[in-house]
């Protein structure tokens, strides 16, 4: 899978673009250690944004609740945003949406992640 | 006496009559000597035997020899005899080589073949300059030189030792790669047959419950289980899980899951508390950081009362003995192994009887087909609607083959595990 990321402010915008399945899992779970590991430069937050993300399966949720364990250790906030509806409902069913904050778009996104620590 | 006339034409037809009398013997006996000569030129040049070895090292220590009294000659000052002694060696040499070079020649299937060989040229040319030359003192130097030209001799020899040696060598690895693989295949076989074991072949039928089960894995081991617990008061659980990712770390955490929540449902009655202490048991044993979506429910075969508590699972559905299907919503709680201390609600439900709970992982609505379509919640939906009025084994089946048709020629990238339990007879 492809991801997209943009950088703007001291906020990191991760789009993902197509399945997050068992085999893209690892690549995804790699790219977010990056951007929320502690070395190098940090953005305060990472938002990824769901649009083109078309499915998400166990593998790749475990990518999710890795990354939300490594934010947490580097204080990065990180939320997902834009979900499309079937991925909406994975992150809901599992339980998911009450550990990482999942909101409507960007700007919602934006305004209600308070920055991290770092 | 008189000798009757005989004309030339006579005699020479006389001739031709007994020349292939005399000749054939002959000529049968040269061809048996040809290929005993050719057999024995074959066994010391191209076999493997200890003659050929010893005859090989001969060739190679002779190559070696001849380059250093190229360099012995050079030394100025040399005396006489021992000229005279380098000059007697060559000769010999050049007699042995030319020797092994027949001899190659007479080995050779393809005489033309051989002579225009890298080897042919090169064993040749280690000799023409000395029969080319000859021993005219004139040409010493230039015939010394030409000499130096037995290096690709020797290269040639040692050229066909090392390719023959990284041959066998890979020959052996590949074979020791082969007889690896095929032990890691055996043990992963045995694996998967364990973890099959540890899942219920059967369900024992009891005041009117009839259940079934099927789960097909997408790799060799898979993360799916399902589960039927017979509990102290007469009610029996059901549980349908499936573990983040597929393979050997899936298999691991889905026996150890298995195991926590079999035993934690014989003492703790309430659905949602089994979940709760399976996660925190789970979280407290989890070094790879896998988790597991469960949904357990009891039902007790004397009401048909049916209590759940859903961990992050799809929710199942229940096809009412009229042939309507609801899904089991229900507040659940997160996935079991993530996060330590987690509540999961539990909820109630009355079946009727002859009403059917269909469990299912998402392999079976997240199948894809060719054409990357999702198989989706409303095919499944419509297939417990229309097929679900029979035996739940029946249903099983139905609902395997219309993934398994649906999919066609696409991989199946997720274990596909169904269970059907069915409260009294309709």
């Amino acid at each position: 899978m492809n991801l997209r990321i943009e950088a703007t402010g001291n906020v990191t915008y991760v789009a993902p673009v197509g399945r997050l399945d068992f085999d893209a899992a690892p690549g995804f779970q790699e790219a977010l250690e990056r951007l929320l590991g502690g070395a190098g430069e940090r953005s305060a937050a990472v938002i990824i944004d769901g649009t083109a993300l078309e499915y998400v399966s166990s593998a790749g949720l475990r990518a999710f609740l890795l990354a939300a364990r490594a934010a947490q250790r580097s204080g990065i906030a990180f939320a997902l945003c834009a979900l499309q509806p079937a991925v909406r409902e994975v992150f809901e069913l599992s339980g998911f949406s009450r550990i990482i904050p999942v909101h409507t778009d960007r700007a919602s996104a934006l305004a209600q992640t308070p920055p991290g620590r770092a | 006496m008189d000798h009757p006339p005989v004309s030339p034409r006579a005699r020479a037809a006389r001739a031709s009559l007994t020349l292939p009398v005399v000749l054939t013997p002959v000529l049968r006996w040269a061809n048996t000597v040809r290929a005993k000569v050719r057999g024995v030129a074959q066994s010391l040049v191209e076999g493997r035997g200890p003659y050929a070895r010893a005859f090989e090292n001969l060739i190679v220590a002779l190559v070696i020899f001849s380059i250093a009294s190229i360099g012995v000659e050079s030394i100025p000052g040399l005396p006489q005899w021992a000229t005279r002694a380098l000059y007697v060696a060559e000769i010999v040499v050049v007699a042995i080589f030319t020797f092994e070079y027949l001899l190659r020649l007479v080995a050779a299937r393809n005489k033309f073949g051989f002579i225009f060989s890298y080897q042919g040229l090169v064993d040749l040319l280690a000799i023409a300059p000395f029969y080319v030359l000859g021993v005219d003192a004139r040409w010493l130097r230039a015939l010394r030189l030409l000499r130096l030209l037995r290096v690709l001799k020797l290269q040639t020899h040692f050229l066909e030792t090392v390719v023959e040696e990284r041959t066998r060598e890979l020959a052996e690895k590949n074979a020791a790669l082969e007889k690896a693989q095929a032990q890691l295949k055996a043990e992963l076989e045995v694996a998967r047959a364990l973890q099959l074991a540890i899942l219920p072949a059967s369900f024992p039928a009891r005041s009117g419950c009839e259940a079934a089960a099927r789960m097909i894995p997408a790799t060799t081991m898979g993360g799916d289980f399902y589960d039927y617990i017979e509990l102290p008061d007469g009610q029996v659980g059901l549980v349908i899980a499936d573990v983040s990712g597929h393979g050997v770390p899936a298999a691991f955490f889905m026996a150890v899951a298995r195991t926590n929540l079999h035993e934690l449902a014989l003492h703790h009655i309430d659905p949602g508390e089994c979940l709760a202490q399976t996660n925190d048991a789970l979280c407290a044993q989890n070094p790879l950081d896998l988790f597991v979506t469960v949904f357990y429910c009891v039902l007790d075969p004397k009401s048909g009362v049916l209590r759940y508590a859903n961990g992050g699972h799809n929710p199942p559905y229940i096809r009412r003995a009229a042939g309507t299907v609801e899904t089991l919503r229900g507040a659940g709680g997160l996935v079991l192994g993530a996060m330590p201390g987690g509540r999961y609600p539990t909820h109630t439900v009355q079946l009727v009887r002859g009403d059917r709970l269909v469990l299912f992982t998402d392999g079976v609505t997240e199948a894809f087909n060719p054409a990357e379509e999702l198989y989706g919640a409303q095919r499944l939906a419509d297939e417990v609607h229309v097929h679900g009025g029979g035996t739940p084994a029946a249903l099983v089946e139905r609902i395997c083959q219309s993934v398994t048709n649906f999919a066609g020629t696409a991989p199946q990238s997720d274990d596909i595990t169904l269970t059907v339990l069915t409260w009294g007879a309709p």
